[in-house]
């Protein structure tokens, strides 16, 4: 009786397998050139996500607009080669911030990556987040996953026209606003804007709204899940910073296993009972599919894990409600470990998540203290390129320079111009001997001619003298840079 | 099982089309990166005098041209190299089907 019912509970099983994969299939062939269809799904994860994506969505789209007294608080002003980011203002010069910010990027992404697998793909990158912004528009002009399948396959009518064009309106207008707020933090968008109205945009500004709002609409419309699949290297290198204690979506193979319907599971438990523990029973996994209906990438993440998850936790709240449903334990699907899901004890502390983290405090480190000490007062000094030094009547040697001062702060500074030097060469002031003072308005360079003479018969061919420049009403706002003079060979060869 | 999970999915796009994005996206995020570390050094002003100093560019002029050059140029490197993969995957698809070695 035991071996006749364990056979009816195979063959049903392998009968529920064959019509459950028909299913699926049949939805296959609606789905033209493999469309994805994502069910909407609620639960924690899903909470998360919504969450972060209006977080981000928000910063996005309100940053530009946010204001510091009188200046955009954002802004990377292209044109004037300045960037102000609250109430910070960089200059090309600046670059060591710039790349420092880099790598803190950078290191952070390994770090995470390192600590809890594809958090980025999951929450934080554009692609997932516009994805999720132009499905939700799709979900409020076409429906929910069947409504949209329907749709998609039922001849056009007025109803399907309506909803088709509402999509497209939204969509449009949403990547229109996303490539103005995008253009926004390079020019000041309080001006992009009226210009915009008022059809007086420039022509490099239209172009790079029409270049990303089309980018937007292409990738969050269309592409979707394609980008992470086919396009993004981040993906691929993933597994160099993945190891066996890192926080990846897993679906609980021993526990779930073998997968069977909910019909053949009661049978299955029933033999189970009948049978004290039988080999044949089925495992927590109803094979309801609802796992591979929710996922954005169209994965079944029981296959183990994979290159095409982008680990949104969708598949592991759509698991907790039928699990909830069928009244098993949550977490069939869950974050977990490749060492806990083998019954290995996992570690947090590892080499290479102490490794990324020292060295990202270390970058953070250098960049806040390398912040404190920025002095908004930048020399450049420049030689005069057309001779190494001029002879005047009175046997003087003159060597013309170029100092560059930039005053990076708020507001007109004035600076006062020194040189040290041996005795025998002096800069030729305005008023005092031996100092030379400028206004530099604000943000701004000024290129400062300087003439510095010097008596020959007491110098070698060159002379390492060195520039001072400070701010008169802020002593310690002070630079020195260092330059040659130079004098005729011959005086040298005479001492 | 495995057949409702990955088959339907699998032919998303035409390989051609997925040759093509990745060529083109890649390149465009480093062409970005490039872009950006370039014109921290360069200025495009000054680009502009020491080139073709009759003409007078605007700064975003520069910088778009920089970035559509440089994305030129990754791109090109990118084909290249999947060309190169292309041809090397039928070589060894014939070599596989008998030809002795």
């Amino acid at each position: 009786v035991i071996d006749m019912q364990a056979q009816a509970q195979t063959s049903a099983a392998t009968r529920g397998k064959v019509i459950a994969s028909q299913l699926v299939e049949t939805t296959s062939m609606y789905v033209s050139a493999a469309k994805i269809y994502p069910r909407e799904i609620e639960g924690r994860y899903q909470r998360l996500r919504v969450i972060a994506a209006w977080v981000l969505m928000a910063l996005f789209y309100l940053m530009p607009w946010l204001n510091l007294g009188s200046e955009q608080a954002l802004l990377f002003d292209l044109p004037k080669r300045q960037f102000h980011v609250l109430g910070l203002n960089f200059w090309p010069q600046d670059f060591i911030f710039l790349a420092g910010i880099l790598l803190v990027l950078a290191f952070s992404l390994f770090f995470f990556t390192a600590l809890a697998g594809r958090l980025w793909c999951g929450y934080a990158c554009p692609q997932t987040v516009w994805t999720e912004v132009f499905l939700a528009l799709e979900r409020i002009t076409e429906g929910n996953r069947l409504q949209r399948i329907k749709l998609d396959r039922a001849p056009w009518s007025w109803d399907k026209l309506r909803r088709k064009t509402l999509k497209q309106l939204s969509w449009i207008i949403l990547a229109a606003w996303t490539g103005i707020s995008f253009v926004g933090f390079f020019s000041p968008i309080r001006e992009l804007v009226p210009n915009l109205l008022r059809l007086n945009a420039g022509g490099w500004e239209l172009f790079w709204i029409g270049f990303y709002g089309f980018a937007t609409y292409g990738n969050a419309g269309y592409l979707r899940e394609q980008v992470c699949k086919y396009m993004c290297p981040y993906a691929r290198f993933q597994s160099a910073m993945f190891d066996n204690d890192t926080l990846i979506i897993s679906y609980d193979t021993s526990r779930g296993e073998p997968r069977g319907p909910g019909k053949n599971r009661r049978v299955a438990l029933a033999a189970d009972k009948a049978n004290h523990g039988s080999s044949e029973a089925l495992g927590d996994c109803i094979d309801c599919t609802m796992c591979v209906q929710v996922c954005p990438t169209g994965i079944d993440i029981r296959d183990g894990l994979q290159i095409d998850c982008i680990a949104c936790g969708t598949c592991i709240d759509a698991c907790d409600r039928v699990m909830a449903k069928v009244g098993s334990p949550l977490g069939l699907i869950r974050y977990s470990t490749e060492n806990a899901i083998a019954g290995r004890p996992s570690r947090m502390m590892r080499p290479r998540i102490i490794i990324y983290g020292a060295l990202l405090l270390t970058i953070l480190t250098a960049l806040a203290l390398g912040l404190i000490a920025r002095k908004p007062l930048l020399v450049d000094v420049l030689r005069d390129r057309n001779a190494l030094y001029r002879t005047l009547g009175d046997g003087t040697i003159e060597n013309s320079y170029t100092l560059k001062i930039t005053n990076k702060s708020a507001d007109a500074r004035r600076f006062v111009i020194t040189l040290i030097a041996p005795e025998a060469i002096r800069l030729l002031g305005r008023s005092d001997a031996g100092s030379l003072s400028v206004r530099v308005a604000a943000r701004a360079t000024q290129a400062v001619p300087v003439t510095v003479h010097g008596d020959a018969s007491n110098l070698g061919a060159h002379t390492r003298i060195r520039f001072a420049v400070h701010d008169r009403a802020a002593p310690e706002t002070a630079r020195t840079e260092e330059s040659w003079f130079f004098a005729p060979e011959e005086h040298s060869d005479e001492h | 099982m495995k057949a409702h999970s990955t088959e339907p999915h699998a032919e998303g796009l035409s390989p051609r089309v997925i040759e093509l994005s990745a060529i083109l996206w890649p390149s465009f995020l480093v062409a970005g990166l490039a872009t950006m570390v370039f014109f921290a050094f360069i200025d495009p002003h000054e680009l502009n005098l020491i080139s073709f100093p009759s003409v007078e560019f605007s700064r975003e002029l520069g910088y778009s041209i920089g970035f559509f050059l440089l994305w030129l140029s990754t791109a090109a490197a990118s084909y290249l190299t999947a060309l190169l993969l292309r041809k090397n995957v039928l070589r060894k698809q014939v070599l596989s089907k008998g030809s002795p070695p």
